[in-house]
C-alpha cells in the first residue's frame, strides 16, 4: 500500500503539489470558454443599415433655424433577433438654406434633448448641457456639438445611416 | 509575511485551526477510492453553476425563441458551444455518478443505523438533479422541449385529486405557453439549485457527525460483531481527508471533467429543430436517464392502468428508495453477508437497464 501524507512528508508534498495542478487544469480549461463566451460580443460588427427620412421637397418647407423632429427606423440584427431601432432626427435648415441632421442625443452622456422654443436651445433634462440650434455646445458638461447622422440623397429621399459623422469611438446611437 | 497573516486571521477568528478541522476528517484508509463519487458529484455541481450562470448572458426562456437563443450560444457565440457542451455532458456525467454513487452506498450498507438521514438528505438531492436534467432539457425550446412539457405535465395530470390543479400550476396557466417556460426557467436556475446548495451541506454535516464508516473491508481486523454499533466507529486505519482522500477527489475529478469536456467539444450539444406544431413526422425523445421510466409508461393502457405507470409505481419506488435504510435494519454490511439486499439491487440494477436499453427503440412508426 502506497504511504499516507503522515507517515512521508514528502508523499504530502507531491499529493499537494498534484491537488495544486489539477485545480490549476481544471480552472483553466473552464475558465477559458467562459471567458470567451462573455468577450464574445467584442468581436462582432455592428449592423449599419440604411433607412428613409422623407423627401427632400417635403423638408425644404420647414421654418429655418426651428428644429423638425422626424423619427426613423433601423432594423438591425443583433443576435439571433433582428431589433427595429426606433430613432429621432432633428433636421435643422439654416439662414442659407443648409440641411443639418442631428440626432438628438446629448454628446455629454446620451440623455434625450429637449428643444425649448423660448430659449431658442437644446436642453438636456439630466445633466444641463445646452446646444444652440446648430449644434454648438452653448453651457453644461457635453464635451462637443451634438452628433450629425450619415447621410445621404438619393433620387430626392433623404437616408439616415446608423452612425454618426465624426465619432471614431462610436458613442451613443 | 505570510506567517504575519496568518497569526493576524489566528488571533481575530482562529483559522488554522479551523482549517486543520475540516481538513484533517478521517478518512477509512482501505476503499479511498470507491469513496470520491461524493466529492466528484459536489464538483460537477460546481461546474454546471458556473457553466450555467455564464449561459444566462445569452439565453432567453421565451417559447419557442428560447431554441433561436441556444442556437445562437452554440453557433454564434465564441466558444459557446463548449461551453453549451459541458453544461450538457456534466448533466449526464453527473446523473450516471449519482447512480454510481448511490450503488457504491447500497450495496455497501452504508445507509445502516446511525446514518439513515444521510441516505434522506441523499435521495432528497437525487430527485432534485433528475428534476433539474428534465427541466433542463425542456429550457432548450426545440421540438422535443415542447414535447416533453406537454408529456411530464400530463403525467402530473394523473396524480390522484390534484392532478388537475397540478398540471396548470406547473404550467403556469391552461395551456403550454410562454409562462411555462418561465417557470421551468425559475425552477431550474433558481428554486432547484438552491435547494441543492442547502442540502449539500446537510449532507457533509451529517457525515462528519455520524462519522465516515466506510465500507465492511475496513474492518477485517475488528474482533467486534457485526451487530455492536461501536464496531462501525474505528476502522482499521485512517488518513486524513486533507491531503490523501483529497488527492484521489481531484484524480477523479480531473479524469470525469477531461471526458465531460472531450464530449463537449467533439459533440457539443445537440439543439435540434425549432418547434413545429403542424409536424406530421416527429417522434420525440427523452433523455436518456428517462427512457426506462418513459418504457414503463407504455406497459399500462387504458383508463383503469393509467395510474399504475404515471402515479404509483414511479410513487411507490421513490417510496421505498426514500424509506430504505428503515426497510432494511439488518446490522450486516459486507454485501457478501446479506445475499437478499444485494441480489435485489443488482436485480433493480438490471432492469433499469434493460428498460433503459428497450425504452431507446422507436416506439411508433416516425411518419404517418
Amino acid at each position: 500500500m502506497t504511504k499516507s501524507s503522515e507517515e512521508s512528508p514528502s508523499r504530502r508534498t507531491f499529493m499537494m503539489v498534484v491537488i495544486g495542478l489539477i485545480s490549476a487544469v481544471i480552472g483553466v480549461a473552464l475558465a477559458i470558454p467562459i471567458l470567451g463566451e462573455v468577450l464574445s460580443p467584442l468581436f462582432k460588427k455592428r449592423d449599419i443599415v440604411w433607412s428613409k427620412l422623407g423627401k427632400v421637397n417635403d423638408l425644404a418647407n420647414i421654418t429655418p433655424l426651428t428644429p423638425k423632429f422626424i423619427p426613423v427606423y433601423f432594423r438591425v440584427k443583433e443576435g439571433w433577433t433582428v431589433n427595429t431601432l426606433p430613432r429621432q432626427v432633428m433636421v435643422v435648415k439654416d439662414i442659407t438654406g443648409k440641411f443639418y441632421f442631428f440626432s438628438n442625443q446629448c454628446t455629454h452622456l446620451g440623455c434625450p434633448l429637449h428643444w425649448i422654443p423660448a430659449r431658442q436651445k437644446f436642453m438636456c433634462p439630466c445633466h444641463g448641457g445646452m446646444f444652440n440650434v446648430l449644434g454648438k455646445v452653448v453651457g453644461g458638461p457635453p464635451p462637443r456639438p451634438l452628433y450629425v447622422w450619415v447621410h445621404k440623397i438619393e433620387n430626392g429621399t433623404v437616408l439616415i445611416q446608423n452612425k454618426f459623422v465624426d465619432n471614431p469611438k462610436e458613442r451613443g446611437v | 509575511m505570510l506567517k504575519k497573516i496568518q497569526n493576524w486571521f489566528d488571533e481575530r477568528i482562529g483559522l488554522t485551526e479551523l482549517i486543520n478541522e475540516f481538513n484533517g476528517e478521517r478518512i477509512p484508509r482501505r476503499g479511498g477510492w470507491a469513496y470520491t463519487f461524493g466529492s466528484l458529484l459536489a464538483f460537477l455541481f460546481t461546474v454546471q453553476v458556473t457553466t450555467g450562470i455564464f449561459l444566462l448572458f445569452y439565453y432567453v426562456p421565451y417559447f419557442p425563441m428560447a431554441r433561436n437563443a441556444t442556437y445562437y450560444i452554440k453557433h454564434h457565440v465564441f466558444l459557446g458551444n463548449i461551453l453549451l457542451g459541458i453544461h450538457l455532458w456534466a448533466a449526464f456525467t453527473m446523473i450516471f455518478f449519482l447512480l454510481v454513487h448511490m450503488s457504491r452506498v447500497y450495496f455497501s450498507g452504508a445507509y445502516k443505523k446511525p446514518r439513515e438521514l444521510q441516505w434522506i438528505v441523499g435521495m432528497v438531492l437525487f430527485s432534485v438533479v433528475v428534476v433539474l436534467g428534465l427541466t433542463g432539457y425542456m429550457l432548450i425550446g426545440n421540438e422535443n422541449s415542447w414535447w416533453t412539457i406537454n408529456v411530464l405535465t400530463n403525467v402530473a395530470s394523473h396524480t390522484p385529486i390534484i392532478g388537475g390543479f397540478l398540471r396548470i400550476v406547473v404550467r403556469g396557466g391552461t395551456e403550454t405557453s410562454v409562462l411555462t417556460m418561465q417557470h421551468i426557467f425559475a425552477v431550474h436556475v433558481w428554486l432547484l439549485p438552491i435547494v441543492v446548495i442547502l442540502f449539500i451541506p446537510i449532507h457533509l454535516f451529517l457525515i462528519r457527525k455520524t462519522g465516515h464508516q466506510g465500507m465492511a473491508l475496513e474492518y477485517k481486523n475488528s474482533k467486534l460483531p457485526d451487530d455492536d454499533i461501536n464496531k462501525w466507529k474505528h476502522p482499521d486505519a485512517t488518513v486524513p481527508f486533507f491531503p490523501d482522500q483529497f488527492y484521489k477527489d481531484m484524480i477523479i475529478s480531473l479524469a470525469v471533467f477531461a471526458v465531460v469536456y472531450i464530449l463537449a467539444v467533439v459533440y457539443g450539444a445537440a439543439i435540434g429543430p425549432m418547434y413545429r406544431p403542424l409536424a406530421l413526422n416527429f417522434a420525440p425523445e427523452a433523455d436518456w436517464y428517462f427512457l426506462a421510466n418513459e418504457e414503463l409508461l407504455k406497459y399500462f393502457p387504458g383508463h383503469g392502468l393509467i395510474i399504475f405507470s404515471t402515479f404509483l409505481v414511479p410513487t411507490i419506488g421513490f417510496a421505498i428508495l426514500f424509506a430504505l435504510p428503515f426497510i432494511d435494519r439488518g446490522h450486516e454490511r459486507s454485501p457478501f453477508k446479506r445475499p437478499a439486499a444485494t441480489v435485489l439491487g443488482i436485480l433493480f440494477l438490471l432492469l433499469l437497464v434493460y428498460l433503459t436499453l428497450i425504452g431507446g427503440e422507436p416506439k411508433a412508426p416516425a411518419t404517418v
